[in-house]
């Protein structure tokens, strides 16, 4: 399948020549078709932010929420259809700020969905305030003397929570981040994938250059089941790893304990109307109220 | 300096202790000024991590007695309601400060004044009311700061002040100046360390034997109190009008001028301006319709203080209603155009 079955055609993007957005999109994108998925059976759901209108430029069904709460309605869809294939795509400032809460109890919860942080560490969209994942010294124009917080880590978070599937890619190395996310879609239950973005416009720190010197992939002696390692691996500072860092096949999705909903993994809106059992519940309710 | 910088000025002079903030557009620069602002004095500034995260902490900070405040443009504000509920119980003061912008949802970022309804009719859960602020220059802007801090420490209460991102953006010459006016109570509520002195406790969860109905008739008393005392409205051409307007904030200067203009053209036009939104100037508006004139209340919404207006008018005179939502920023002479249609009316209806 042709990654063009995604495309818009002539759109206005309203992304800054250069932003790293473009190259994410485009891999998503290709990644969507070589796994033959139609857009008829995908949902991209998104909260408010640069990266948050990713889907606007996207050829299939777009959820586009409130700021911080694309997890909530993603989890939703997938409940209440879980025959489609549903990606949460947002940027660090939306998932991890404002949408934390959400980020931790939708790990916990495991549904069969992909999360996809746009991680420029950075707010884009609001003009450059430091993000939950700004680097230490980090100035802008709200934190004058430089960011004093503790960056947040999505990764050893959500190892910590026993994530099913745990990656980190960076945006300029669109072969990698493509197999990624191909795993990623693939992988039965959560799937966090963190991207690397540079935001040319308001991260003058961490660049496309900054992140090619100071990231490196994690290699074969790297074993994703370990869960020890892996926390180990998302701690690393003095240069940070991308790949798959940790994979928990063996836990049982959200649709999965739901139960009722999966046995027949029949959608919502498909279920009829059992007149029988509408009435014998009436029936119920009547008899209690008497 | 831009009206949101002029604005963050003003509280800071007014003796802001502690700002806490969240980004949106279009009330940036609030943030960004408070942030250096507030630390060349030595006072709080946070980034928060959610306009929830900012709004309790001012409840936090207000309960220690000190003044707080937040600043957000309408989804943010509409996230601190339930904060904003909690204080009203608790009986704290704090200063919100509303940009507008489109809704409902997202909206966009373009001039609105659709958060009335939620700014005066109390905007979250109970029988609550803030004092609702809707300057209209930048001059009444900076004057409206510390009013509204000694407003929220004289009653306790939340004061809101409603802007939207033009005014936000909007370069005026100011005169900042300290000015508190007012005896202010003394804060024996605050909680400051209980050394010689008993216990304090801030909560607004009253389960006890009518406790909450007790707290509710002291919340309306010291509402209809303020309805009594605190209005602040300009009327402007209002003795001779065949035709008031009303208008507040930035629809209040395209009315005016409209007024002038419609007077250059001969039809008594005049301007009946709130600038306190709640209490809202109910008694002015009532007696200026006491000899019959068509009242055209002009806002930038579908239509909200318009109900205030017919409450107050209480069908002794016609109102009338003239607005755009989103975004859509009617001209002077579009407003006049409408003056103009209704003499037109009249005129043939007589
Ligand atoms: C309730 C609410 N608060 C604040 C905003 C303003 N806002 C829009 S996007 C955004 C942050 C965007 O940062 P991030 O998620 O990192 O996305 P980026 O623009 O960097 O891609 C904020 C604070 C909003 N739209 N809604
Ligand atoms: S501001 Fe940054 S993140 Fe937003 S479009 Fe421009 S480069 Fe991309
Ligand atoms: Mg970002």
């Amino acid at each position: 399948m042709n990654k063009e079955i995604f495309d818009m055609g002539r759109i206005d993007i309203a992304w800054c020549p250069g932003c790293g957005n473009y190259a994410i999109l485009k891999t998503l994108k290709q990644a969507l078709a070589e796994l033959e998925i139609l857009p008829a059976n995908l949902v991209v759901v998104s909260g408010i932010g640069q990266a948050a209108k990713a889907p606007h430029y996207f050829k299939t069904n777009v959820f586009n929420g409130l700021h911080g709460r694309a997890l909530g309605p993603a989890v939703a869809i997938k409940a209440a259809n879980p025959s489609l294939v549903v990606i949460a795509e947002s940027g660090d400032g939306d998932m991890y700020g404002e949408g934390g809460n959400h980020f931790l109890h939708t790990i916990r919860r495991n549904p069969d969905i992909t999360n996809i942080v746009h991680n420029n560490m950075v707010y884009g969209l609001t003009k450059g305030q430091a993000s939950p994942t700004s680097p230490i010294g980090f100035k802008t124009p709200v934190q004058v003397n430089g960011v004093f917080l503790e960056p947040f880590n999505p990764l050893a978070v959500a190892i910590a929570l026993d994530a099913s599937f745990v990656a980190r890619a960076f945006a300029g190395d669109i072969e990698q981040t493509k197999e990624i996310i191909k795993k990623a879609i693939t992988h039965k239950g959560y799937a966090l994938v963190d991207i690397f973005q540079p935001c040319v416009t308001y991260n003058k720190l961490n660049t496309n250059q900054w992140f090619k010197d100071n990231t490196y992939y994690l290699d074969d002696s790297h074993d994703p089941h370990n869960r020890i390692e892996a926390f180990k691996k998302a701690i690393e500072t003095y240069k940070l790893p991308l790949g798959i860092f940790y994979v928990n096949e063996d836990k049982k999705t959200f649709e999965e304990n739901v139960g009722e909903l999966t046995k027949s993994n029949k959608p919502l809106f498909e279920y009829e109307l059992d007149m029988k059992k509408l009435s014998d519940s009436i029936e119920r309710f009547k008899s209690v109220s008497k | 300096m831009s009206g949101n910088e002029a604005m963050a000025e003003a509280a800071v002079l007014a003796g802001l202790d502690a700002y806490f903030g969240y980004p949106i557009t279009p009330q940036n620069e609030v943030t960004a000024y408070m942030s250096q602002r507030m630390a060349e004095e030595g006072r709080v500034f946070i980034q928060c991590e959610s306009e929830l995260a900012a709004i309790n902490m001012v409840f936090g900070a207000s309960a220690t007695g000190k003044r707080a405040m937040t600043s957000s443009s309408s989804p943010g504000i509409s996230l601190m309601q339930e904060g904003i509920s909690y204080m009203a119980g608790a009986q704290l003061p704090a200063v919100v400060v509303n940009v507008m912008r489109g809704g409902p949802g997202l909206g966009n970022i373009a001039p609105s004044q659709s958060d009335y309804f939620q700014a005066t009719k109390g905007g979250g859960h109970g029988d609550y009311r803030n004092i609702a602020l809707g300057p209209a220059t930048l001059q009444e802007l900076v004057d409206c700061m510390p009013l509204a801090f000694d407003l929220a420490d004289q009653y306790r209460m939340t004061v809101m002040l409603l802007i939207d991102g033009l005014t936000g953006q909007m370069m005026e010459p100011v005169i900042l100046e300290k000015k508190s006016g007012r005896k202010l109570p003394p804060k024996d509520w605050a909680l400051t360390g209980a050394e010689n002195r008993g216990q304090r406790i801030v909560r607004s969860l009253l389960l006890g034997n009518g406790a909450l109905e007790n707290l509710n008739y002291q919340l309306q008393k010291k509402y209809r109190h303020i309805e009594k005392n605190e209005v602040i409205c300009e009327q402007y051409k209002v003795d001779d009008a065949d035709i008031i307007l009303v208008a507040y904030g930035i629809a209040a200067r395209i009315s005016r001028a409209a007024v002038d203009m419609a007077r250059e053209n001969g039809i008594k036009a005049g301007l009946i301006r709130p600038v306190t939104l709640w209490p809202f100037p109910s008694e002015v508006i009532n007696k200026a319709a006491e000899n019959f004139r068509i009242f055209l209340t002009f806002e930038l919404s579908c239509g909200q203080m318009v109900e205030d207006v017919r409450l107050a008018v209480a069908a002794k005179s016609p109102v009338l209603f003239y607005g755009r939502p989103a975004g859509g920023i009617p001209t002077v002479e579009d407003v006049f155009e409408q003056i103009r249609q209704l003499t037109f009316k009249e005129k043939v209806e007589k």
